[in-house]
């Protein structure tokens, strides 16, 4: 029988680990990145379909496209029929299609799958339905994980959200695609454990006595909740899980919304609706890299030369043609990080033609996300309800995933249960960990 | 960008945690420190500015500019005097030349300043036969520093600078004393063509008169040019070459016919070998080619002296060839006998130059001519022949 890995698919970061003498061992899948034990969940393909993952990927991306050449060339991609007065038209439809692209980079690919509308995308030539672009990533992440290892894999067990989805059908559609990927990347074997409990079954082996437990796991697509009984792996038991579709990469959204679209024009321009329209698109990672066209070059270009606000026009122009939109949505990233640990940071990034310089506070950041604060008190205090218990009955508040880490969630969670009982498991390996406890009991 | 509305909300946090007080006033400081360096190169260069420094230097660039283009029309078979020092940078005078020319290779020219121009809307005369033996003549008007490409329908090409071209007097204008560049048996004059910033474009379109179209990319078009010869431009034996157009990937190429069809697309998708454009009527033919960049609308004049205007948005480029055309006359008009003489795109500030058939050349403000929507004094018995725009250059006062 071949080996059994855990392999933590998160929205931000994943992870591979595997259970072997009694201990997890967490595979270092990144040498390149700081912390090695985890990989960025990004995939670049480039214009021969070659797949590269994690810190290679954003290095090469950076290399191949930083301030390159564009060339814009017109392609028939169809055409549409329409009727006007009494008479019917053939019209064909070209876009412009960008002949010197070098690769494609994607990011936030488990996002995709609580989504209804996203099925895939067009890379060059070749159409990757969303299944194509998750087993690109899981096949690279396996073949890491084979070299690390020197053995071959043959199954896995994957972590997944409580809710992929708040819709069931939905749901059962994420997790089959998921699964269909990760058969396609080449595991023979694929069970499915929810993400924390994977985190439970880690926090279990530091544990002398049965304690229930609350997983509070938050990561950068998810939070997802679990009140478990832990401490005996003979009577474990699940007394209620919840989840919600807010965590990191909503935040970064609404730090981009509330505090730097004014820094591409928000507010100045009023009668344009093409260029509000390219100013609102910022904040959608996936729409971004789309809008680099001839038109909104020229739309662009036409509103500074007349003057209109052109100094922060020229920001925009320079955040979708110099290709800066990931290193933009990493700055927002890191300073969101920042403010985990102080109490201010300056949102800064300088390139051609764009200079931010936002100071942020972390009483800022908690006021542009009061709203969804509000929603994740109340889908915490539902989890309780339904497990029958009090919060005096929980022993210990387990956080785990990098947006745990946020201190107004945790000044929530000792508000409610106790600081004394809010603990900090590994944020970035725990579920990983447990899903290789998982594997190793499965097999 | 700091309002006041964030100064309050970093005071909040300091109140909220005393401890980010420091932090922010670090941030402060940093940013305030890093702003008050750029201040002091914005400065600098304002000083520079002020001192007419960057004037002189833009103006050096812009005298190197110039000789290049020199260089390049020598090239070119034009008689450019070349500066034998560094050009000097005082601004060249414009003057305004108003070139007539007509199939036998006639070529009146008119020099005129832009004061003489606006004094008076009847500028010159043609004495004598306008039409002579029945040939046409057309209008074209440049400025004094232009090179100008006599192209003939066998293909030759001959290239004189304007400003070489004898004057003609205003007063006694007439075929008799006109400049000759002698058409060769069975030639025609086709067309005369400003080539000056051919060197600014990608690509140069030659048409026929039956809405035949050839793209050439500019190096090609320049060896061409070198032999004097640059191809009839033609495949019907009936048909004859009607002009060239310059233009770049992204203009917006347009051919206007007689009868009032007119046919656009993107430069860059025209053909490279001749091909039909645009389907014409049996006695209809191309009046007028052009591109259309950043102007904001297209002038057409008709032969009893109408302007009708149009927004450059108003044209529907075509997705494909030997179409019929956009229709800028109602099929009554043109059943009436209203032709299209010529047609431009036209910019607020614009002039216009009309032939009339009595040989009367006369001179509008565009936005004049726009507002009253016809040419005051074209009468029945006179039509307009040709007719041409240009942009009145700024006087050095």
């Amino acid at each position: 029988m071949g080996l059994k890995v855990g392999i933590d698919f998160g929205t931000s970061n994943s992870g591979v680990a595997i259970y072997r003498d009694g201990k997890v061992h967490i595979l270092p899948i990144d040498s390149k990145n700081v912390v090695p034990e985890v990989v960025k969940t990004i995939l670049y393909i480039t214009r021969d379909y070659k797949h590269f993952i994690g810190q290679q990927a954003v290095e090469i991306y950076f290399k191949q496209n930083i301030n390159r050449q564009r060339r814009f060339v017109q392609k028939w991609s169809g055409e549409i029929d329409y009727t006007g007065s009494d008479m019917h038209y053939v019209r064909d439809i070209y876009v412009y299609v960008d002949e010197l692209q070098p690769g494609r980079l994607l990011q936030y690919i488990k996002t995709a799958l609580r989504s209804e509308k996203y099925q895939g995308t067009q890379v060059f030539e070749r159409y990757y339905s969303l299944t194509d672009i998750i087993s690109g990533y899981l096949q690279a992440l396996k073949q890491r994980a084979e070299t690390l290892l020197e053995e071959e894999i043959s199954g896995a067990t994957l972590g997944r959200p409580v809710k992929f989805s708040q819709d069931s059908d939905q749901d059962l559609k994420a997790q089959n695609t998921l699964l269909q990927a990760a058969m396609d990347a080449g595991f023979k074997q694929v069970e499915f454990e929810l993400e924390p409990v994977a985190a439970a079954l880690y926090y279990e082996l530091s544990l002398s006595q049965p304690q229930n437990v609350l997983i509070f796991d938050f990561g950068g697509g998810t939070l997802d909740l679990t009140i478990m009984r832990l401490g005996d792996p003979n009577h474990r038991e699940v007394y209620a899980s919840g989840g919600i579709s807010i965590a990191g990469s909503d935040f970064d959204r609404a730090i981009i919304q509330k505090r730097m679209l004014a820094h591409f024009g928000k507010g100045v321009i009023q009668n344009d609706p093409d260029i509000q329209k390219l100013i609102h698109t910022i904040p959608d990672w996936a729409a971004l890299p789309e809008l680099s066209t001839p038109r909104a070059k020229a739309e662009l270009e036409g509103a500074v030369h007349a003057g209109v606000t052109p100094v922060r026009l020229k920001a925009l122009e320079s955040l979708i043609f110099n290709d800066l939109a990931f290193s933009f949505y990493n700055m927002v990233e890191a300073t969101k990080i920042t403010l985990s640990s102080l109490g201010a940071a300056v949102a800064r990034m300088k390139e051609k033609d764009l200079d931010i310089w936002e100071l942020y506070t972390r009483s800022q950041f908690e006021k542009d996300i009061q709203e969804y604060r509000d929603q994740i008190e109340q889908m915490l205090m539902d989890t309780v309800r339904a497990s029958g218990l009090e919060p005096g009955e929980i022993d210990a508040v387990v956080k785990t995933g990098g947006s745990s880490n946020i201190p107004v969630f945790s000044d929530m969670l000792a508000r409610i249960f106790g600081e004394d009982k809010v603990k900090a498991s590994d944020i970035f390996n725990s579920v990983t960990g447990g899903l290789a406890i998982k594997a190793y009991q499965n097999s | 960008m700091i309002s006041p509305d964030k100064i309050d909300e970093w005071i909040h946090e300091v109140e909220e945690r005393p401890s980010s007080a420091e932090l922010i006033i670090h941030y402060i400081a940093n940013r305030l420190s890093e702003l008050a360096s750029r201040e002091e190169e914005l400065a600098a260069q304002n000083i520079e500015l002020l001192s007419g420094r960057k004037v002189e230097e833009y103006k050096s660039r812009i005298a190197s500019l110039e000789y290049q283009l020199a260089l390049l029309k020598r090239q070119l078979g034009g008689e450019v005097i070349l500066p034998t020092e560094a050009p000097v940078t005082t601004p060249i005078q414009e003057t305004i030349n108003i070139v007539i020319c007509n199939p036998s290779g006639r070529v009146l020219r008119l020099e005129m300043t832009p004061a003489e121009l606006a004094s008076s809307p009847t500028m010159a005369r043609i004495i004598g036969e306008v039409c002579l033996e029945g040939a046409q003549p057309t209008v074209l008007v440049t400025t004094s520093q232009e090179e100008l490409l006599l192209i003939f329908d066998s293909g030759r090409t001959v290239a004189h600078p304007a400003s070489q071209l004898p004057l003609s007097n205003a007063d006694s204008l007439g075929w008799e004393g006109a400049f000759l560049e002698e058409p060769r048996i069975k030639e025609e004059l086709a067309a005369i063509q400003p080539i000056a910033k051919m060197p600014l474009y990608e690509m140069c379109i030659q048409t026929s008169r039956r809405g035949y179209v050839k793209k050439i990319k500019m190096p090609v078009f320049t060896s061409h040019l070198a032999e004097d010869y640059i191809g009839t431009g033609v495949k019907l034996p009936a048909d004859k070459t009607c002009g060239l157009t310059f233009a770049n990937t992204g203009s917006l190429f347009v051919m206007v016919s007689q009868e009032g069809y007119i046919f656009s697309m993107q430069a860059e998708r025209l053909p490279t070998a001749i091909e039909e454009v645009i389907r014409l009527g049996i006695t209809d033919h191309i009046v007028a080619t052009f591109t259309v960049n950043r102007e904001p609308s297209i002038l057409f004049i008709t032969q009893n002296g109408k302007a009708v205007h149009r927004d450059a948005s108003w044209l529907e480029p075509a997705n494909s060839f030997k179409s019929k055309g956009q229709a800028i006359l109602s099929k009554e008009r043109r059943e009436a006998g209203i032709r299209i003489v010529g047609a431009a795109p036209v910019d607020d500030p614009d002039w216009g130059v009309f032939l009339l058939e009595d040989g009367s050349l006369n001179a509008y403000k565009l936005e004049d001519l726009l507002a009253t929507g016809s040419l005051p004094v074209v009468q029945p018995s006179a039509s307009i022949l040709s007719f041409s725009t240009f942009h009145m250059p700024e006087t050095n006062e």
